[in-house]
């Protein structure tokens, strides 16, 4: 309540400063109305968004805030601010200084590299990557040098990976033998200075290739569900699971590279990640989870047949040193598939996209239709089909749904 | 959108219509297309383009970009910053086109909504720039040496003298069979181009409203492509074009791309 009180007002201030001083507005007003196609075609989303950027620039200061609302038909209105920040440009530098999205990697769809904003896991995956991202306070100072740039990253407060709540249809809920129940007590991640995250980044664009080399000292955005067994005292017999949700420190070495082949362009990402905690099969013994060190990588390809652009990506995450009573496979395979053509003059546009899970057989398939009826006015028609049973698309079998969205952006 | 083989209208201005004033002895077509492919249109370039798609119905839709370019040698960088229609807004399209022989252009796009450069493949080169009548290679620097040329007359088109020269591309699946130039004799610029396609029927003609001497250099500042098939029409207007004005070289790269303008 106190965010909207605060952020209304806010909002309308500044469209009032941005008509009376130099200041750039831009965003979207967009309406959104999903429904599922199982069951009795229940309504899974009615969202209308109001997106705003205000941008202004003096001499070599830029600020930039982007306020947003989301509006539900069966929730109370959700604002906040996705990005607020302040850019110095120097001759050979830059720093931003604020809440900001920051994007790496050359993959598409997928987060290996691209650790620094966690993600809004709310609706699963399909938002726009725009909106998956949150958004981290924090400093970033680049350094350019030619073609070369070299991005340091410093995150005092952590942010962690945001969930579904419990009743959500994109909602996991734990697989136990025995009923559990849920102590958050230590969930959090102090806000103190030896709990930062930091990150580097070198990256090159040059005619041959482009590459990104990382490193990462972080949290991982998602917390290990520690377990405990609960003896019942009269029985003494396991009869119950207490489970310890908790962040840990997770080291990342990784990298990226784009190039050309003759008309293909070639993609490359991957990272390894020191000290991932996986859950165990045997939540009574060893704390329920595991500590491993782990390998997430992708090789994807960009080509055209005529007008029809193509794209495809191989991706595995490899769990090292393992054992079988984790979870997760020792190999994950999954592949995207993504097929896209214009027509009318580019005002319509066919979309095909797919994440293939290789392990389980599921997959998350994506067609849409966008046409702009005017410049700045888009039309859209899609649907979001989940195949498979199980795996971590075929486990929202139920929720396949269609959808239309109409956007307006100025 | 599609944002292939792209270079800036300055370019197109040079590349297609331009022409040096050499010797006029011994002028044959591919000589005539040499020259306007080599001819010095000043080392760097600035201004604003404006594009109006024009439907068959008159229905029109207006797209606006500031672009920069700077000649390296032979070689050239261009950068493209779309500022209107609103959802294409601060994109930005970088484009690297060498001289050589078969090399092809190195090109990347940013998209703001994934805040991220991708380096694209300049293969497509019959793609439509944003929905215009104008395919990435109308706009490209096409090398002389993919085309035969063959002047064919002389003829006066408003006043001004012209060569009439045909280019039938060496690629068997071009996607023209051939386009025929008229290019001014005087001030060596061109200002009609025809366009058939691979069936040899006449697909598009591009003609010259508005020219004009800045810095020296003769540029084109007023264009429309018409597609006589579809009864398409696009018009490009350059405004504020500014030459020589010493544009850092890092205008040109990855950290301009994401800033913008």
């Amino acid at each position: 309540m106190f965010n909207k009180i605060i952020i209304i007002p806010l909002m309308l201030l500044f469209i009032t400063i941005s008509s009376a001083q130099d200041l750039s507005l831009s965003g979207y007003a967009r309406t959104y109305l999903g429904a599922l196609t199982t069951g009795e075609s229940e309504y899974s989303i009615i969202q209308n968004t109001f997106d705003l950027n205000f941008e202004h620039s003096r001499g070599d200061v830029y600020f930039k805030v982007n306020p947003f609302l989301y509006h539900y038909s069966d929730k109370n209105l959700e604002l906040g601010l996705r990005q607020v920040y302040m850019d110095l440009y120097f001759d050979s530098f830059d720093i931003r200084i604020g809440k900001q999205q920051i994007v790496w990697g050359k993959g598409d769809g997928v987060f290996i590299t691209d650790i620094v904003s966690p993600k809004d896991m709310r609706e699963f995956l399909l938002p726009e990557f725009s909106e998956i991202r949150v958004g981290v306070t924090s400093l970033k100072f680049n350094y350019y040098l030619e073609n070369s740039t070299f991005e340091l990253v410093w995150i005092p407060v952590f942010t962690p990976t945001q969930m579904p709540e419990a009743s959500s249809i994109w909602s996991i809920n734990p697989n136990y033998p025995l009923p559990y129940s849920i102590d958050y007590s230590n969930s959090d991640v102090k806000n103190k200075l030896g709990n930062s995250e930091l990150f580097a980044k070198y990256s090159l664009l040059s005619s041959e290739i482009d590459f990104e080399i990382m490193t990462g000292y972080s949290w991982d955005d998602d917390p290990a569900f520690h377990s405990e067994k609960i003896i019942n005292t009269s029985t003494g017999i396991a009869d119950s699971i207490l489970l310890k949700p908790e962040h840990h420190r997770l080291a990342t070495l990784g990298g990226s590279f784009s190039t050309t082949i003759g008309p293909v362009v070639l993609r490359g990402e991957g990272a390894f990640y020191n000290g991932k905690h996986f859950q165990s099969t045997s939540p009574l013994s060893a704390g329920g989870t595991s500590e491993k060190n782990y390998l997430h990588y992708l090789l994807g390809v960009d080509f055209s047949i005529g007008e029809l652009k193509l794209s495809s990506q191989f991706i595995q995450q490899a769990i090292m040193d393992y054992d079988d009573s984790l979870i997760n496979d020792e190999f994950e395979n999954t592949m995207t598939f993504l097929a896209s053509m214009d027509f009318l003059r580019e005002t319509l546009n066919v979309e095909f996209f797919s994440y293939i899970g290789l392990n389980n057989g599921d997959a998350l398939i994506r067609p849409k239709v966008t046409y702009d009826y005017v410049d700045g006015f888009q039309i859209m028609l899609g649907a979001n089909l989940f195949l498979g049973n199980e795996g971590q698309f075929g486990r929202y079998d139920k929720n396949d749904m269609i959808y239309t969205k109409l956007k307006y952006s100025f | 959108m599609k944002l292939r083989n792209v270079l800036t209208l300055t370019l197109l201005t040079a590349a297609i219509f331009s022409i040096s004033l050499y010797a006029q002895e011994e002028l044959n077509g591919k000589k005539i297309i040499e020259n306007v492919y080599y001819r010095p249109t000043g080392d760097d370039a600035t201004s604003d383009l404006t594009m109006t798609l024009i439907n068959s119905r008159g229905d029109e839709r207006v797209r606006e970009i500031q672009q920069f370019s700077k000649d390296y040698g032979k070689d050239e960088k261009s950068i493209m910053f779309f500022l209107s229609p609103a959802d294409v807004r601060n994109t930005s399209f970088m484009n690297w086109s060498y001289d050589e022989e078969g090399r092809d252009d190195d090109q990347w796009i940013y998209l703001p909504a994934l805040k991220k450069v991708k380096r694209i493949s300049s293969d497509s080169k019959s793609d439509y720039f944003m929905g215009s009548d104008f395919a990435y290679d109308d706009l490209g620097d096409r090398h002389p040496s993919e085309d035969i040329h063959k002047l064919l007359r002389e003829e006066t088109i408003n006043g001004d003298d012209c060569y009439v020269v045909e280019s039938i591309s060496k690629e068997e699946d071009y996607m023209y069979s051939k386009t025929v130039v008229w290019v001014s004799k005087d001030k060596w610029i061109g200002l009609k181009k025809e366009f058939y396609d691979e069936d040899g029927d006449h697909l598009k003609n591009l003609t010259v409203k508005k020219y004009d001497k800045i810095d020296g250099f003769w540029t084109i500042l007023h264009s429309e492509m018409h597609n006589i098939q579809k009864n398409h029409r696009t018009i490009m207007k350059l405004k504020d074009l500014k030459l020589n004005t010493g544009i850092d070289d890092n205008m040109f790269t990855e950290r301009m791309m994401k800033r913008g303008i």
